[in-house]
């Protein structure tokens, strides 16, 4: 017995190979032996040894390693061609935005304005009682409302009560701000009230009908004195759409009636074609009732008709346009007709300029996918697999280290591919034309873009998380890659033949929503766009698309988990 | 010594693939400081025995245990068994060095005991080449350097000869002994009993699933040699008709020769010398384990669908 100890001592320390001439003698009588007992020091498990061993395997297969750096070369280079191939179609009318400033940011601020000048507090107080368009145009956001604006200068500091087409009553300020009062009903004339108070204005609107019964003052909110010399002027009951402080009105604003119609967009889509068409659009609304109560700059009094001057504020737009000022306001007696078109708000970029240059990510994820599925099924082919349950038989611990180290891995090549696109994918852009101010310079550390950068890292992990998935269920290299690329590249190529409410279902529920990490344009409720996901206008925001992919991984790595731990293997 | 953690014990085994029992109520016990063989045509059911001891396949019913545990029980499993079912179990484009590099950190051990084993099972020149350029004898090392990773008490081999040349056959066999010499439980299966001879001290043949024997090899031999007797003779036709009479059951293996089974040899030279019925030789015959292995299996339909020696021509 003591003999046979002795054997066992001696391996681990390579004298296994010396060991067969001691061994037999060591044989008891009745083919009885010591049980063999190691000398190497006792193993650790743990999760951690998983990470590690399949870290291990992961970077010992040459040709993943491959796949992994294609796949990051891919993203970069078809994100340069296609970024190179896209020339900016710069056309003149790019929106009327602050061509007149350096300070002037991307926005619309071109309307027809009728004003009075507002010397410190006071109200102006309208009775919308008409807002027609164009007659063939189809504008939703045609508005006519009241407004305070420090300046007939576009781009001035603002805020807006107004009624619109077929959006309700609005509070509007600062370009981005908007605010929802409430829905109006077809024709009804609608009461806007909007007060100043230092830099906090506060929009009412009240939607009584008939005659005003308390002489323009509402029993809540009145507004002492100063009473124009219009008759009536209120509405019954008052209620507070919101209230927003302003920075940048002067002591003395210009307090008045505006009307306005941004540009028409349509956008079709029948197999094959996308028809999109904006249009100029021109509104029209009627005022009566308006009354500016405080200090209108000449002494606190009753400034007098007079006083209301009518300007196009913004360059010129609308059907008119070519041919001179647009719009134009009349006055009898107490009703206001005022025309216009433009729009007063945020102005979008022509181009998600970020999203064109990642699109390599659309590409390149395939050979994500490819090293995913391989991760597994590489093992099943084989039969490596039964090797590594054998090393570890809790199968879902081994399923789950394998994404995690896969998912790791596919990030940092994710993300090293999409910061090396972004970057020559713009200096690309910018040198096909796409330029400010129309195309605004973006940079990696804009908050938007780096979200995308960062996103396309976690995009590309999911890809091969979910490919991993895939293949642990279908044991089947082929079956699983040309699945996880059906979902991803069809819907992508089925974009551009599908009616747009097809594409846009698409793009919201298959593992595609993920890609709308990697818009960067900001949406507004107010702004009518040109939108189609192909385009990078995803109908979901960044994270709640990126989130679909991963559900849809979670869910085929918890489907795979539950399959592992089940099947024989 | 009986509650070792150096045994495999297999109990009332099932396992069914469809409508087939691959594993029909099977029961042995492989005990430490041996080889044992693992005997059985192919399709018997070994490998799915291997595959339920090592917790990869889940059995119907019954259970296997290594050292009382269930596989899926073992804290360390690399440390309990090692286990080389298929040497064609290894991603081609890997170094046969990695192959090892990955067992060894699942279990934390460190990467001089992979070089250890490269060295010892022959493979040290070979370790940074990728197994894809591997002879499969390199692999049968390679999956033996992975069984042997976490030094273990108890070792599967699932044909492990298999692909080798003769002097690693000699290699192997010597190799085997020397691990069951130092108290691990060795099972090895094979589907030639020709393979196990000089290797084997015990045998666990089954077919169909079901236990045929569980034997020591030298009482196996003994059973089947004793009953034997090769006999040289120019008058077979005398012979066989004397021999017949006094009860022998005889088989014409030659023109000249014969075997005599159910008497002794000094019987048969005594009846032969009665009749005077003239011999050139007369041997107790050793049986080859083989033929043990055929004798065993005679009843068994699925090994000799036409008994030796009693064919119709």
């Amino acid at each position: 017995m003591t003999a046979a100890g002795s054997a066992g001592a001696g391996a681990g320390t390579g004298a296994d190979a010396g060991a067969g001439g001691a061994g037999v003698a060591v044989r008891t009588e009745g083919g009885g032996v010591a049980p063999y007992r190691s000398q190497l020091p006792p193993a650790r498990d743990g999760f951690l040894r998983l990470l590690h061993a399949e870290f291990t395997k992961l970077r010992s297969v040459g040709r993943w390693l491959l796949t992994l750096l294609a796949g990051a070369v891919v993203t970069v280079l078809v994100s340069l061609v296609s970024a190179g191939g896209s020339d900016a179609v710069t056309s003149g009318d790019g929106g009327g935005g602050g061509g007149s400033g350096a300070a002037a940011a991307r926005v619309a601020d071109s309307f027809r304005f009728v004003h009075r000048p507002l010397a410190g507090d006071g109200s102006i107080t309208a009775r919308v009682t008409d807002l027609t368009t164009g007659a063939d145009t189809d504008a939703p956001w045609a508005k006519a409302g009241v407004i305070v604006k420090a300046g007939t200068e576009p781009g001035s500091p603002y805020v807006a009560l107004m009624r619109t087409y077929e959006h309700g009553v609005r509070l509007q300020h600062g370009f981005e701000h908007d605010v929802a009062g409430g829905a109006v009903a077809g024709d009804a004339p609608v009461w806007l009230r909007l007060t100043r108070e230092g830099d906090r204005l506060t929009g009412y609107v009240s939607v009584d009908e008939g005659t005003p019964a308390n002489g323009g003052t509402p029993a809540s909110e009145g507004v002492a004195g100063g009473g124009e010399g219009v008759a009536g002027g209120g509405g019954e009951r008052w209620r507070e759409v919101g209230s927003v402080s302003v920075a940048g009105l002067p002591e003395t604003a210009r307090a008045g009636l505006f009307v306005a119609a941004p540009e028409t967009v349509r956008q079709e889509r029948s197999f094959g074609s996308l028809d999109i068409g904006t249009g100029p659009s021109e509104a029209t609304g009627v005022f009566d009732h308006v009354r500016l109560a405080g200090g209108s700059g000449n002494g606190g009094g009753d400034g007098g008709d007079a006083a209301w001057r009518d300007e196009a504020v913004g360059p010129a737009s609308g059907p008119a346009a070519a041919n001179g000022p647009a719009g134009g306001a009349e006055r009898s007696g107490g009703t206001f007709t005022v025309t216009g078109s433009g729009d007063i708000g945020p102005l979008p970029p022509a181009a998600d300029l970020t999203w064109m240059s990642l699109a390599g990510a659309q590409v390149g994820l395939i050979a994500f996918a490819a090293l995913g599925v391989l991760f597994i099924t590489a093992e099943y082919r084989r039969g490596m697999i039964r090797t590594t349950f054998t090393a570890a038989p809790r199968r879902g611990r081994v399923l789950v280290a394998k994404g995690a180290v896969l998912a790791a891995v596919a990030f940092a090549a994710g993300l090293a591919a999409a910061v090396v696109s972004f970057l020559v994918g713009q200096r690309a852009l910018r040198s096909g034309g796409h330029r400010p101010p129309q195309f605004p310079e973006v940079s990696l550390t804009d908050g938007a873009v780096l979200r995308a950068v960062v996103g396309t890292g976690l995009l590309l992990a999911l890809v091969a998380l979910f490919a991993l998935a895939l293949g642990a269920l279908l044991r089947h290299t082929a079956a699983a890659v040309t699945i996880v690329v059906v979902l991803f590249v069809l819907p992508l190529v089925l974009g551009g033949g599908l009616p747009l409410g097809a594409v846009e279902w698409l793009f919201r529920v298959t593992p595609v929503a993920g890609f709308g990490v990697q818009s960067t344009t900001p949406r507004y409720e107010q702004v009518e766009t040109v939108c189609v996901p192909e385009d990078g206008c995803m109908p979901q925001g960044p994270w709640a698309g990126l989130g679909v992919l991963a559900v849809w991984a979670a869910v085929a790595l918890a489907l795979a988990v539950w399959r592992l731990r089940r099947r024989d293997a | 010594m009986a509650a070792s953690e150096a045994t495999i014990e297999v109990r009332d085994l099932r396992k069914h693939f469809g409508p087939v029992a691959a594993v029909d109520g099977l029961s042995f016990t492989v005990v430490p400081g041996q080889v044992t063989g693992f005997v059985g045509p192919n399709g018997a059911g070994k490998s799915t025995t291997m595959r339920i001891v090592l917790g990869l396949d889940a059995p119907d019913a019954g259970s296997a245990l290594i050292g009382g545990l269930p596989y899926g029980a073992l804290r360390r499993p690399l440390q309990h068994v090692g286990a080389a079912l298929d040497a064609a179990a290894v991603h081609p484009g890997r170094r046969g060095r990695d192959h090892l590099l990955w067992l060894a950190h699942s279990h934390g051990l460190p990467a001089g005991r992979v070089d250890e084993l490269l060295e010892q099972v022959g493979l040290a020149g070979a370790g940074r080449r990728r197994a894809g350029g591997y002879s499969l004898g390199m692999r049968q090392r390679l999956g033996i350097a992975a069984a042997l990773l976490g030094d273990p008490p108890v070792l599967l081999f699932d044909e492990p000869v298999n692909g080798l040349d003769p002097e690693g056959i000699r290699w192997i066999r010597g190799f085997l002994r020397r691990l069951a010499a130092q108290g691990r439980a060795v099972l090895v299966s094979s589907h030639l009993m020709s393979e196990l001879e000089d290797t084997a001290d015990h045998l666990v043949v089954i077919g169909r699933g079901r236990l045929v024997a569980d034997t020591p090899v030298a009482a196996l031999l003994a059973a089947a040699s004793d009953s034997r007797v090769a006999l040289q003779t120019g008058a077979r036709e005398r012979a066989m008709t004397v021999l017949s009479a006094a009860g022998a059951t005889v088989a014409a293996t030659g023109r000249e020769s014969l075997t005599v089974a159910g008497l002794p040899a000094e019987r048969v030279a005594e009846l032969l010398g009665a009749e005077a019925v003239p011999f050139s030789g007369l041997a107790a015959h050793r049986a080859s384990l083989e033929e043990a292995y055929m004798e065993l299996t005679r009843g068994e339909a699925e090994f000799a669908a036409v008994p030796e020696g009693e064919g119709p021509r």
